[in-house]
């Protein structure tokens, strides 16, 4: 019977292997997730290596790690909405699920919320890194943090005209948890700056080293942030309501306004209003970078001639040092298009009051300024009027054909 | 006798897949992962190919597949000794047979769906669109009109994700991509259709039925493609106006919202 080659055993053998591989593929063992140091800082401050221990320690016990956040009280965050959002993605006992943050935002945000995930670099604009504390759209004044109100708002409906999506439908608690955690990574990320930072103003008995004491991490690093966020809810920008004027005329005045030298909107959106004015200039974000990348390369270029052997050898370490946190801890430089007002996209949302906010306060972290110190409330609403209509202004001065301005919006 | 076990293994393992591949469509609809509720005018013509297609096919298989085991079973070698295999060149009739039957039926089959496909594609009831859908990694931007029917003018009211539409009248939907390949999909509705970056794409139905329903993404459209989800609701005209009139306030407010309403 030699002529039947099927017998039984390879069919096993077969089933066998093929059922091992899925077991053991299903099986790979992940590390935990772990946050990321500020190595751009930390160059940047040149820091010793027990020094970046110290704020690496310190943080863990105040803040913990990425799958057990911490709630100091003084943040004012809440540990449950922070355990929902946090750790890896899973269902907990009662079938909810966790690690929102994981699952929705860190393939951009990054774990650590540094704007540095996996998909990070493909982005233009980059995604936000959430440690310096800066945060573009919202309704308080330039320099103060967003409301908790403000955050939900942009999770809700998206930054249209970037890579940020609209997350709306997970429902109020899962945003809301969301919302929770950007503020605690925020938080983090800008208690780690000041204690980096703070190495500097340290006497010389303190022999380079954080006071480990309660009251200082407290009253100097942590309240300085945490207390910020909580006065935010409180100082929403009052916005006095749209003077009774005609539509029409209001849009005049806005156009005298955008073109005159008073509001001056016309230097960075252009005289088209495409956003074709001056177009050199960073974003707070990649202003860090680009400056100190330049410092770097002319470091690169000083002459090591005069120094001695220990000199030479630190200035070596350093630039060494500098060069990898640059390529490893920061994503290329990109200079910031000004917005083009005619394509009826608005990143920061497209009501009044939303274009109220942004010309009042200007935009934190981006050249745009804040115009409330020149112009008046109704110069102001002016401005908004005439910015709406500038998508469907088809018979303006400019005398454009409809075909050029009102491009099909693609 | 080892050998002869192999043979009945296969056999067995043929006639497996007929049996659990009429099992699994037998038991589908009561365990809920039959196909999803119909709300749509067009549905039925649908779902009747769909079915008329299932029941053809359904009977080809079941017979080619029993042909199969047949086979296997009795002229298993190790069972009938050292009887010896007929050569054969084929048969010119069977081949004949067999090639004009699949070819009439693909050829009526491709008749007899041509007006479904026509009134899903090529006959759009003349009208403005109620709303531009535009697709873009990882959601569904929308785009209404607003009170002057004319897309690209100032009342134009701007969402996102969550669709509406009145019940029982025609919906045309523009749809555009701003990026890749997507496919708007609206299971309820019996609806795909791909939208294709530079290209406007006109989309219509009439939905029968008040209620929410999904909208999905059926086009790999990059890593985020299973989260591209949006919902579409099902209201009736005056729900459909008040809820226009709402978020069109919402999009024109020039004072903040109170605090529980943004939560």
């Amino acid at each position: 019977m030699c002529r039947n080659r099927f017998s039984l055993s390879p069919v096993a053998l077969v089933l066998t292997v093929c059922g091992s591989l899925l077991f053991v593929s299903g099986c790979g063992k992940t590390p935990a997730a772990s946050f990321r140091p500020n190595m751009v800082e930390a160059a940047k401050q040149r820091l010793k290596p027990e020094q970046e221990e110290q704020v690496a320690t310190i943080l863990e016990a105040m803040f913990g790690t990425p799958d057990n956040p911490i709630a100091m009280p003084e943040t004012g965050l809440d540990i449950g909405k922070l355990r929902l959002a946090a750790g890896p993605v899973h269902s907990d006992i009662v079938g909810r699920k966790n690690g929102l943050f994981r699952e929705h935002c860190s393939h951009c945000h990054g774990v650590t919320g540094d704007g540095m995930g996996p998909t990070a670099a493909f982005l233009n604009p980059y995604p936000r890194d959430y440690r310096p504390g800066w945060f573009k759209f919202k309704s308080t004044e330039r320099a103060d943090k967003p409301t908790h109100g403000d955050l939900v708002t942009i999770l809700n409906n998206g930054i249209y005209g970037t890579s940020m999506p609209s997350f709306e439908l997970l429902g109020e608690a899962k945003v809301d948890a969301l919302v929770e955690y950007v503020k605690y990574l925020s938080m983090r990320g800008e208690a780690e700056l000041n204690m980096m930072r703070y190495f500097f103003e340290l006497d010389d008995e303190d022999e380079g080293k954080l006071p480990e004491t309660r009251d200082f991490l407290v009253e100097e690093i942590l309240l300085p942030v945490a207390e910020r966020w909580q006065e935010a809810e409180d100082a929403v920008i009052e916005v006095p309501e749209m003077p009774e004027v005609d539509l029409a005329e209001s849009i005049a005045m806005g156009k005298e306004l955008f073109y005159g030298n008073k509001a001056n909107c016309v230097k960075c959106h252009g005289v088209t209003a495409l956003g074709d004015g001056q177009a050199n200039d960073y974003d707070d974000w990649n202003k860090v970078v680009k400056q100190w990348s330049d410092e770097v390369q002319s470091s690169h270029e000083v002459s090591t001639k005069e120094m001695s052997r220990e000199e030479k050898a630190e200035h070596r370490e350093y630039l060494t040092r500098a060069d990898k946190a640059l390529a490893g801890d920061a994503l290329e430089p990109r200079t910031i298009q000004p917005r083009n007002l005619r394509q009826a996209i608005y990143r920061g949302g497209r009501r009044p009051i939303d274009f109220y906010y942004r010309i009042h306060a200007g935009i934190n972290g981006a050249p745009m300024p804040a115009a409330a110190g020149t112009l008046t409330p109704d110069e102001i609403w002016h401005v908004v009027n005439y910015i709406r209509s500038l998508p469907y202004e088809f018979d303006g001065e400019l005398g454009a054909d409809r075909s050029m301005v009102a491009r099909d919006r693609l | 006798m080892r050998n002869r076990l192999a043979g009945i293994f296969w056999s067995i393992l043929f006639l497996a897949v007929p049996v659990l591949g009429v099992g699994v469509f037998a038991i589908a609809p009561s365990i809920d992962v039959w196909l999803p509720k119909d709300v749509s005018s067009h549905g039925k013509e649908i779902d009747s190919l769909f079915y008329f297609i299932l029941a053809l096919t359904g009977i080809v298989f079941i017979v080619t597949e029993m042909l199969l085991f047949w086979f296997i079973w009795k002229y298993d070698a190790a069972a009938r000794g050292d009887e010896k295999a007929t050569y054969i060149h084929g048969s010119h009739t069977l081949e004949v047979i067999w090639t004009i039957i699949p070819a009439v039926t693909m050829l009526f089959l491709a008749i007899y769906q041509m007006n479904a496909w026509a009134d899903m594609k090529m006959r759009r009831p003349v009208m403005k669109p109620t709303v531009e859908v535009v697709a873009r990694q990882f959601e569904w931007r929308l785009r209404y009109p607003g009170p002057d029917g004319d897309l690209g003018t100032p009342d134009d009211l701007f969402l996102v994700n969550d669709l509406h539409v009145p019940v029982d009248e025609d919906i045309l939907i523009q749809l555009k991509s701003m990026d890749v390949l997507h496919s708007f999909f609206l299971p309820n509705l019996r609806m795909k259709q791909d939208a294709v970056p530079g290209m406007k794409i006109p989309v219509w139905f009439k939905a029968t039925e008040t209620g929410q329903y999904d909208l999905v993404c059926a086009e790999l459209c990059g890593w985020g493609h299973y989260k591209m989800k949006g919902r579409i609701t099902i209201e009736s005209r005056e729900d459909y106006d008040a809820w226009l009139e709402a978020k069109y306030r919402e999009q024109e407010a020039t004072q903040p919202e109170p605090m529980d309403e943004i939560l």
